[in-house]
């Protein structure tokens, strides 16, 4: 059982660490998130060089984005700097999770930030995406 | 391939609210799918997730190097101002060096995006790896 809280900068601890719920990626995800981006490749909708259809590499950067949510109530929040390196292809069918650690947080002109690393891994363990990002929170 | 200096096809994105509620997820309480919570946060208008403009990157460069972005590729970005539904993203992207790591060709390039006014809204840098087979010349 989580007992939630709100997120705000005292709250949240440097090493404190998140992990996400494992989620299926189906084609209906990539359909979607096609949609969004307005970006249809082929190789989201049939043969890839991969072997089998793939998503967009940044299909599950909310995944790891939404981290915080799992253990905190997040209202609002700027995102001011994204890292990626995609290390394998997402293949449709897989079950991916996301880790995070909290590395760093600080004020910068009376606005706090907080930052996180993650990896985002299948059901194998193999690393598909890890990198890093910069979010800003919102006071009160 | 000698690419140093290259300017890659830029890629219009139109931003619909529509586009976003799919990218975000409909919620009460978002800056980016609540118009009210928008402006009670001090927008004038829903947000695009800054995410999006790393997906947009990632289509320009999956076009230009194909798998060797897919796998091996990565991107750093800074979103320096707010996108809002009914924005009109050019993405651009220009190379800017390449070198050699452990037997392949690592492309680098400049890449941002720009609204319908000409301001930048987010700028970095992606890299991939250059196609297996392909020269300098």
């Amino acid at each position: 059982m989580i007992e939630f809280k709100p997120l705000t900068y005292e709250a949240l601890k440097v090493g404190e660490e998140f992990v996400s719920d494992e989620h299926l990626v189906t084609p209906e995800d990539v359909e979607t998130y096609a949609f969004a981006v307005d970006d249809h490749h082929p190789w989201f909708f049939g043969d890839s060089p991969f072997g089998g259809p793939i998503a967009h590499p940044t299909l599950l950067g909310n995944q790891a984005l939404r981290l915080r949510h799992g253990r905190y109530i997040v209202h609002a929040g700027l995102h001011a700097k994204m890292e990626f390196e995609f290390l394998e292809p997402i293949r449709q069918g897989v079950r991916a999770r996301s880790r995070g650690t909290v590395v760093d947080k600080y004020e910068r002109r009376g606005k706090p930030y907080m930052v996180t690393e993650f990896v985002t891994e299948d059901e194998n363990g193999t690393v598909l995406v890890r990198g890093r990002f910069t979010q800003m929170l919102f006071r009160g | 391939m000698n690419t140093s200096g290259l300017v890659l096809p830029s890629l219009q994105k139109e931003i619909s609210q529509r586009k976003i509620d799919a990218y975000s997820v409909v919620r009460p309480k978002s800056i980016h799918t609540d118009p009210d919570w928008a402006r009670q946060k001090g927008f004038r208008a829903p947000l695009a997730q800054a995410m999006m403009s790393t997906a947009y990157v990632s289509e320009l460069m999956t076009r230009f190097l194909g798998a060797g972005f897919v796998r091996g590729g990565t991107l750093s970005m800074i979103f320096i101002k707010p996108v809002y539904a009914g924005d009109r993203l050019t993405v651009r992207g220009a190379v800017k060096d390449k070198r050699r790591e452990d037997g392949v060709t690592r492309v680098s390039v400049d890449v941002w995006c720009e609204n319908q006014h000409g301001e930048k809204t987010a700028v970095g840098t992606a890299t991939g790896l250059e196609p297996p087979g392909v020269e300098e010349k």
